[in-house]
This record gives structure tokens, sequence and C-alpha cells, in this order.
């Protein structure tokens, strides 16, 4: 092999390289502009106290051991009070087993919605623009109906639960700290309409030759989906699990409204709706500790990230691209 | 009978017959699906034409409506169906007594007085739809002013972001280099951090640049590319067979060209997607809007909404009658959008 | 192909030029000759939109009358109030004054707040014109907060309509009959309480889950308010008076979330947390909505939730409690004046021409307040007379004199999270029919003293 092959694969390599930098230059310069300073200096706050209207003053980590001080005394002897700040875990742990439940049962339904958006049936273009709907009129007042609904003195669904399906004791919901979160889980649902969309245009870049040349070799509509539908949906699986998981984490407008027009406010009823971002906005805006806020925020990330590039690392095993580039991790 | 069976049988037997019984049970669910959707949307569009005084005292009826009533003595008294004599009456309820009991009266004769159990008679309703919350809400704000606003902010925020995010998300997504995965990953963390904490430095930052108080905030970014548009739009072009950028390589294209005449075509309901995503986040925003936008007059529609949420006053009505009109343009923009949408996708890379 | 490539590129270049005109018309615009004073409304009321309009022609009478001071209401939605505010503080672009608003967010941003103490003194300002309460209410060792806007005393609201199909006698209005108390509320409630058949609270056949109408509530107080009326000796404060000790379990206020405890779930008289949210999520108010039969609250609720109500309605003192005392509590708005804000001369000049005997019955009607000056009380009551024909107004002057004090908004340390932490404890109250009262309350204590006990180590 001659040095001069050699010289020219790498610089088409190179030059395969700087095209793919030259193109995501505007967003390096807009990072540069507009996010990385801000994002910077909430990680500087939080080595800070700062109260927002006296300049931050330094101190170190003593955010982080606050709310990290106690772990091991409360592991130990089981006591959530042992924890030093026991809302920051009882946040971590309402988001969590929101998130667990939430997240799977979003992606399973509006993926299942897409498949059945996606066949030939009669007036499709209203049931899809009907199954959209939530996702336009998502917002506070769509909330508040929502709490409408689940009351159990005046909404609609207990009676239903009660007279149609026969539940005798249907749940208090929203009032009721063991059902709340599943009321919010049920509201979500509501609202599935948009990662329905995504999982829809993916179904539309499946390419109908490969249906056709499977209907050919006799396969069945099952082994159809199985082997040609779930693979070329798994790129866009990712993304929704990936962006899902994401905003699952900061879960809060929903909450925010369903729980500040309540006396006993944010987070009501006992801490039951207490979600990880409700407790950061009370540290920030409620109790002006800019300085914990931030370093609840950190904590966050470093979690949101850590799971973001674990499910990234597992991509390999199930995500399959049609058009993959070898030698790529992501 | 046998047309019964006959029929179970083709259902059975025959593909067009199997076929039939999907499309049946699929339209079935959806329609199901529908009502449970529509349910909470039918109570919007209800509140929208109904006045403060029903919100107040019968919010759980569907029908705006109003109690039918009727003149004694010169009060008007809600009139109930009432069975006198075996005879079905109007008559009007002039006094609640305890025990659940009422003073009900003939409005024609208000001298004969029968005490009845309120609760055994059928209250009468007339209907009450009061189109004209919808002129109210328009004026109560500078509709059309916030409506160019919201337009501006909109569309130049999605030519911006489109433009931006598919060239990005072709950078991420068709070259192999060194540092671009990590890029990647960086650029997804930056919507891992909780705005919250971010929207004071945020704030400085664009009062240090001149922009609070100008729709520049919500704009200018967006020429920038965003993580959730990236991401989605470098999913769909992954899935496109490299087999076409080198046939197109191999007739002398360069990057740019492969994006415009290959890449994008077959990526068109992804782009249509982030594009009605983005319209309806710019649409329905409030929230930056109302921290970076002092004047009123710079509103959009959406704060402007946010602004009935008044504490003391019910304004439930108002509120549903703005939000009922603004969801009619993403509802169009939706719905037309679907024919490019379902156009999909021509040809695929097992061709050729 | 090349057409639609250029067509994006024209769009693209259009949206710049576009965006190149705004930033030119932001630039280009002249710097202010007149001291700007910048209004923020949005912790209290002022957002509604006849507000809106009024306080812009308030904003426009004084613009017309002044050359070198520019005033502007900035109204913001109160949801997202106090991220705008502390934006703007931070971006060194502080509001000149804020308000309308009560001693919870004066006390909950206390550092924010210019002490007024050194313009009083510069200009000699006479303050003998205001009701005693209304200067005291917002004035701390370290910071007078500003000057006294208006008063908003408390009281019973009740709905005549209901009394007269129970046959049940009105309330009192003579505030010296002691007769009208804890007990007597109690009982008359229960009268007042209706199932979906008509039962009352006393019957036999009573079913709690479908009340239609409550006897009483003061739905719309947090912990502290609520357990102002019991007396401790702390009255509206969770700890002694030098901030170190909480007191939030005292025996008085134990006995009054036992009363409030029982009230909602064994005598049913009081709408529990799920009877508050169906009223709440129509975006109506209690009282309006019919189902509840005696509503405490205080005046600021008369300026809309009296408007056109299909019922007949009065007011009625707030009845003495189980020591034979009344403590009705009161709430106390003005105009603060940011500490960082520039102009502040300005600023001081627009707060007394605010609350000046000329502007503050017209500022008053706006907020639904009722002045703080003792010289315009029969302007105010006239006005009163015309608006609520049907009331009796004595009552709402008199309750003046049992406000509480120490106040139940007043400044505390961490003022956010000590009620944060007894709200969650009311959260318990609405929504847990088996809580063990003394426990809860107990346990509440013990939060509170923890997060004094931080405070006071960090100091």
């Amino acid at each position: 092999m001659s040095p001069f092959r050699s010289l020219n694969k790498m610089s088409l390599a190179r030059r395969e390289a700087l095209a793919g930098y030259a193109f995501v230059v505007p967003w390096i310069i807009g990072f540069l502009i507009f996010t990385i300073g801000p994002m910077l200096a909430s990680l500087y706050f939080s080595f800070t106290k700062y109260n927002i209207i006296d300049p931050p003053q330094w101190v170190g980590l003593a955010n982080y051991e606050r709310a990290f001080s106690g772990i091991w005394d409360a592991v130990r002897t089981g006591d959530s009070r042992q924890f030093g700040d026991p809302l920051f875990w009882k946040a971590l742990q309402v988001t969590i087993y929101y998130a667990s439940i939430a997240l799977p049962l979003n992606l399973g339904f509006s993926f299942f919605l897409a498949v059945l958006l996606n066949q030939n049936v009669r007036g499709i273009n209203i049931w899809r623009t009907i199954f959209f709907l939530p996702s336009i009129i998502a917002g506070v007042a769509v909330t508040l109906l929502w709490v409408r609904i689940l009351n159990p003195r005046v909404g609609v669904l207990n009676p239903f639960l009660k007279d149609v399906i026969g539940i005798q004791n249907p749940p208090g919901w929203l009032a009721a700290p063991e059902w709340a979160v599943p009321a919010l889980v049920i509201m979500s649902l509501w609202g599935v309409g948009s990662s329905m969309i995504i999982y829809l245009a993916g179904l539309q870049g499946v390419p109908t030759d490969l249906y056709d040349a499977a209907k050919v070799d006799g396969a069945n509509a099952w082994q159809r989906f199985w082997n040609i539908t779930f693979p070329m949906m798994t790129p866009v699986l990712f993304y929704n699990l990936v962006l899902g998981m994401i905003a699952t984490f900061q879960y809060f407008t929903q909450v925010y409204v369903a729980t500040s027009s309540s006396i006993a406010g944010l987070g009501s009823p006992q801490h039951s709706t207490l979600f990880y971002n409700i407790y950061l906005y009370q540290n920030a805006f409620r109790y002006f500790d800019m300085g914990y806020a931030s370093t609840l925020a950190w904590i966050l990330f470093i979690i949101v990230l850590l799971l973001t590039a674990l499910i990234f690392r597992s991509s390999d095993a199930w995500v399959y691209y049609e058009g993959q580039l070898r030698g790529r991790n992501l | 009978m046998k047309k019964v069976l006959d029929f179970l049988r083709w259902i059975v037997v025959s593909a067009k017959g199997h076929e039939f019984l999907f499309k049946g049970i699929t339209t079935l669910i959806l329609a199901s699906g529908s009502v449970l959707i529509l349910i909470p949307f039918l109570y919007m569009i209800s509140t929208s034409l109904k006045d403060p005084a029903q919100i107040r005292s019968d919010s759980s009826s569907l029908i705006p409506r109003k109690p039918k009533t009727a003149e004694v003595n010169g009060n008007p008294e809600p009139l109930y169906e009432v069975t006198v004599d075996r005879q079905v009456q109007e008559y009007a309820l002039i006094k609640n007594l305890p025990n659940g009991l009422g003073q009900f009266v003939d409005p024609e004769k208000p001298d004969v007085i029968q005490e009845l159990r309120i609760n055994d008679q059928k209250q009468l309703y007339r209907w009450d739809i009061h189109w004209e919350n919808y002129p109210e809400a328009i004026n109560a704000m500078p509709f059309w002013r916030y409506l160019g606003n919201t337009l501006i902010v909109t569309f130049v925020g999605m030519a911006g972001m489109l433009f931006s995010c598919s060239l990005v998300a072709y950078g991420f997504s068709r070259f192999r280099a060194r540092w671009l995965n990590l890029l990647f990953l960086l650029l997804l963390s930056t919507i891992m951090l909780p705005s919250q904490v971010r929207l004071i430095p945020v704030y400085i930052l664009f009062q240090k640049l001149g922009w609070v108080d100008t729709l520049l905030p919500l704009i200018v970014p967006l020429f920038f590319a965003n993580a959730y548009d990236v991401f989605l739009l470098r999913q769909f072009f992954m899935t496109i067979p490299l087999e076409l950028d080198d046939a197109a390589k191999i007739d002398g294209a360069n990057p740019l060209q492969i994006l415009l005449y290959i890449i994008l075509p077959q990526a068109r309901p992804a782009l249509v997607s982030v594009g009605i995503f983005h319209f309806l986040y710019a649409w329905n925003d409030f929230y930056e809007p109302l921290i970076f936008l002092h004047s009123r007059q710079n509103w959009t529609l959406a704060v402007g909404l946010q602004t009935f949420d008044a504490i003391y006053t019910i304004n439930t009505h108002l509120i549903m009658a703005i939000s009922m009109l603004m969801i009619i343009p993403p509802i169009l923009l939706f719905f037309f959008s679907q024919k490019i949408f379902t156009q999909g996708v021509v040809f695929s890379g097992i061709k050729g | 192909m090349k057409t639609k490539l250029l067509k994006l590129f024209a769009l693209f270049a259009m949206a710049s030029m576009l965006l190149a005109a705004c930033s030119g018309i932001a630039a280009t615009q002249a710097p202010a000759e007149k001291a700007k004073v910048v209004i923020f409304v949005g912790f209290g009321t002022g957002t509604d939109p006849d507000q809106v309009a009024a306080q812009e022609a308030l904003a426009k009478k004084f613009n017309d009358s002044h050359e070198d001071i520019e005033m502007e209401f900035l109204i913001v939605p109160n949801e997202e109030a106090t991220e705008r505010f502390l934006a703007m503080v931070s971006g060194d672009n502080a509001p000149q004054l804020v308000g309308p608003h009560g001693t919870s967010t004066i006390a909950r941003f206390k550092e924010y707040w210019e002490d007024i103490t050194p313009y009083i003194q510069k200009d000699n300002y006479d303050l003998s014109d205001f009701y005693g309460p209304a200067t005291t209410i917002n004035k701390y060792p370290d910071l007078d907060a500003g000057l006294p806007l208006g008063l908003y005393p408390s009281f019973l609201f009740y709905n005549k309509d209901a009394f007269d199909a129970a046959g049940l006698a009105y309330p009192t209005h003579d505030y010296t009959d002691t007769s009208w108390n804890i007990d007597a509320l109690k009982e008359m409630a229960m009268q007042l309480t209706l199932d979906a058949s008509d039962n009352t609270a006393n019957d036999a056949g009573f079913d709690a889950s479908s009340i239609k109408q409550w006897g009483y509530a003061d739905t719309w107080t947090d912990m502290r308010g609520q357990l102002t009326m019991f007396g401790a000796a702390d009255q509206g404060r969770p700890t002694t008076d030098d901030y170190k000790t909480a007191t939030f379990n005292a025996p008085e206020r134990v006995f009054g979330f036992r009363w409030l405890h029982d009230g909602v779930w064994r005598d049913h008289f009081i709408p529990d947390a799920n009877g508050q949210a169906a009223i709440d999520s129509t975006g109506a108010d209690p009282f309006g909505s019919g189902q509840v039969a005696i509503w405490y609250s205080h005046t600021w609720f008369m300026s809309e939730g009296l408007n056109e109500l299909p019922f007949a309605f009065d007011i009625a003192p707030l009845f003495y409690n189980q020591d034979g005392e009344r403590i009705a509590r009161i709430h106390a708005d003005l105009f603060t004046m940011s500490k960082n804000a520039k102009n502040k001369d300005a600023a001081w000049e627009v707060m007394k021409w605010l609350v000046a005997p000329e502007q503050i019955v017209d500022v008053c009607k706006i907020y639904g307040c009722l002045p703080a000056r003792k010289s315009t009380e029969e302007a105010y009551l006239n006005f009163l007379k015309e608006r609520y024909p049907t009331i009796d107004h004595d009552v709402i002057f008199q309750a003046i004199d049992y406000l509480d004090n120490p106040h139940h908004e007043g400044w505390v340390p961490e003022w956010g999270k000590v009620n944060d932490t007894l709200n969650n404890v009311l959260s318990i109250l609405y929504s847990d029919s088996e809580a063990d009262v003394q426990a809860v309350m107990d346990q509440g204590n013990e939060d509170v003293q923890k997060i004094l006990d931080e405070y006071w180590a960090n100091q």
C-alpha cells in the first residue's frame, strides 16, 4: 500500500470530520452565546449562599453537604427523619415513583395509538386530529378541568367507576396522599398526543415495499409488525424514551397548577406530590435560597445525564438505524 | 339468521373479512378513545358559553342554561314541574322551608300555597347561551395586536428553528468525527438542567443585550438550534439509508446538496412534526414572554390569556372562550399538514 | 429544488432583517427625561381586567399633573409575579414600587424593601390621620415597609336564603353579644349543612358523601390564619416573640385544630379537601357558589365576591372563641419601595400621592380596601352604602377593634418555609379523617423548631 493512499484516506476522514463540525456550528455559536453562561452561573450559585438581592457568598460544598447529610444514619436506622433534608429525598422519591409508572405507560400507550392511527380506516385525518387535540389545549385550563373530573364529589370519573365498573370505594385521587400520583399519571396519559405524532411520523418512514416483500414471503400481520415495523421504529422509541425521561424528571407545570390553588399549597396533600422541581422551585422562589436550588438542579442534572448516557450505551443493542455510520457509539 | 351466519363465516374465513373485522375493531377503539378525549373538550366549550352566575351555582351542567322563572308578587321565582291533582303543572318555588320542603304556587294564582318536597319536583331550565363571551374576551385585551405578536414570534422562530436544526441534525447524523458524540451529549445536556435556576442569569443576559421588552429573546435563540428538534431530526436522518448519500456522492453532490435533495425530502414527516411542535410551543408559551416582555403592547396571546386568571374574580368563561379561539389555528394547521405528513416515503434503500 | 433553497434563504434573510428592525426600534427609544416610577402589581389584588383599566386611568391622572415623574403600572399575573419580580431585581431593573400587597408578601420579601423611616423624618410626614393598626402591622424594628393604604377587616358573610330555608334566625350583628360564640356557630352551622336529600348534619340519615351545602367555611386562609382566632398567647405568630422557640402546639391551637378537624370529619359542617377543590376548580368562590352558608373572609372578598349573587346575604361579626375572646384577623395593604431601585426619591413622591387624602379613596375603590385614613371614613362609608346597599356597614368598621396581634402573616424567620411546613399540617386536617391531632401538631412544632434552629445557627 503506498503512503499516498493512506494520506489520501486520512484527509478524506478529516474532510468528513470538518464538514460535520461545520454543520453543527450554528448550535455551537448559540450554545456559547445563550446557554453556557446561564448554566455556568447556576453551577457557580450552587456553591454559594445566594438570596438573589445580595451578591452570592461562596460556601464551598455546604449546599451539597446539606442535601446528602444524614444519609448513613437514615439508611442504617431506616428512619427518613434522620436525613439532613428529608424533603429532598421525599421529592426524589416522588419523582422516581411517578417516572417509573408514567414513562412506560406513556411510551406504550402512545405507540399503540400511533399504530391504530396508521391504519387505513375511514376518516383517519379526523381521528388523528381528535387524538392530537389534548396536546393542543394542554395548559392551565385543562389541568383545572382535570382537577374537576377527578374530584370525588363532583367529578365524572368516580361515578363511572362506581356505577359502571362496580368499584365500591373509588379513590380520592388528588386529595388522597396515596392516589395523587396515580391521578397525575392519568392526566399525563390524556396528553400523549405529541409522542404519538412522533411515532406516527416514524411509521410514515417505514418503506412500503418492505411490507410487500414480507407479504410475498408469507409473513402474517404480527410477524410483519414485529420484524419490520418495530425495528424501524426503534430510533423514534429511543427518542421518546430519552426525552420522556428528561421531561418526567423535571415534571412541574401540571402539579403546580393542580396544587398551588389549594390553601395547603404546592406538593399537597401531605407532600405526596412534592416533585423534585416543585421542591426546587420552592427553594428558589419561595425561600429565596437560589444557592440550594441550584445545588438541587445540578444534582438532578447529574442523575439525568447518567441515565441518558446509560440509555445511549444500551441503544447499540436495541436501536436499529437504517443509515447507521460504522464506528459510532451513540 | 342465515345471513348472519354467512356474514360470520365471511369474517372468519376470507382475507377481506379479516380486514373488515380489524378495521371495525380499530374504529371502535378509536371511537371510544375519542369520547374520553372529547368529554373534557365539551366541558370547555360549554363553559365558554356560560355566564358567571351559572359557573357559580350550576357548573356541573354541560348545558349552558338558566333556571326558568316566573314573576310572583313582583319577584322572579324559579319554576318547577309539579304534580298536583294528578296533573303536571309549572309551579314557582317561592320559599324554602326546613327539611327539604318548599312553598310552591301557581304563578297565576299566587295565593294558593302548596308545601312539597323540593327534591321530588323537577326544576325547569331554559337554554342560555352567551355567545357574547367571545367578543367580550377579545375586547378585554388588544387581541389583534397580541395575535400579530404571536404570529411573528411563531413563524419567524419556526423558520429559524427549521433552518438551523436541519443543518445541525445533519451534522450530528451523517458525519464521523471524534468530538461529535460528545458534542451531541452536550447538546442534550442543555435541557437537563431545570429552567428555574437558569431564569435569572438568562434575564440578566438579555437585559445586558438590551433585549428585555422586545420580542428578540423569543425569536433569536431559535436560529441557533435546540436539543429537542435536533435530536428528533437526527433520529429520522439516521433511518435514511446511507446508500442514497453514496449514490449522490458518486454523482458529485456536496454535503449541502445531499442534505437538500436527499435527506430533507426523505425526512418530510419529521420536519412537519418538529414544525407542528414548535408552533404549539411558541403559540402556547406564556412563561418566557411574561418574564421578558414588560409593556402590555408587546405581549402575546398566551400571556394575555394568562392575565385573565385574576385571583378574586370569576373569569372562567372568558378564559375558556379565549382558549377555544386559540386552539383553532393549531387544529387547522395540524389537520392540513397531514397531507404532507402522510405522503410518506416514496422509495426505500432496498431498491436500486 | 434550487428554488426551494432560495426560498429558504430568502425567508432567513427576511427574518434577520425583521430582527434587525426590531432591535433598531429598541435601540432608538429616547432616554426618558422624567424619573420613571414603575409600580409592580401582582402579589395581591389588582390584576383583574377592570382593575387594570382603573390603574391605567390613575397613572394618567398622575402623569398629567406631574412634569418630573412618570408613573407606570406593571401588571403581572399572581402566579408568575415572584419570578418576574426577582428577575427584575437581579437584572438591576427593580420596580420602584411594589403593591398593593399585604403583610404576607411584605414579610416574605422582608429583605427586599427600603425602610421609609428616613423619608418620613425628612419630610416630617404626618401619620396621625391613619388608623393605629395600619401604621404598625407592617412595621418592624428595622423596617417600616410603607405608608398605609388600606385595611381589610374580617367578618362573617352569611346566606340569608339558606337561613330562611332552615328556619333559623340570622346571626347577631351586636359585637357585645357574647352568646355568639364558637359553640353557637357550630350548632347553627350543623343545621345549615345539607346532604342531597336535605338531611341536616344533625339527622341520623345524613350522608356526608353527598353534601350540597356546608354550614361554615374559612377555607381561603392558611394555617397561621386558621388558628389565630383560638387565642394562643402568640396569636398569629407560631413562635415566641424572640422568634427562637416554636409555639405551634400551644394548647389553644391544639383545641382549634381539633375543633376544625371535628368540624370537617365528625360534624361535617366544614368542607374537606375534596369539597373545597370541587368549588375551586369551577373558578368560583365558596360563598358565591351557594354551597357555604356562613363564610369567614375579609373586605377584599366584597369587591368581586358580592356581585350579582342569586341569593340574599348580609354580614355579621366573627364569633367569640372558647375563652370568650374575639380575634378577627385583619389584612393591611400598602405600596413598598424596592431597596435597590433607582429613582427612590421619585418613588417616595408617588407613594405619598397614592395615599394622600385626595386620592386614597379612589385608590382603595380599585382594590376593595378600607382607606387607612380616619378622615376618609365617611366618604368611604357613602361609597359602601351605594355599592352594597343591603348589608350592615357598621359590622365592617367595628371589626378593626378585634384585630390579631401578633399578626398571622407577620414576619418570622424563613417565612416561606415555616408557612409551607404549617400548611402541610393543614393539608392533614382537610384530607385525613383519622389524624391524631396532638401528634400531628407536635410533629409540626418540631419541624418549625428545626427551621428556627437552623436559621439562628446561621446568623
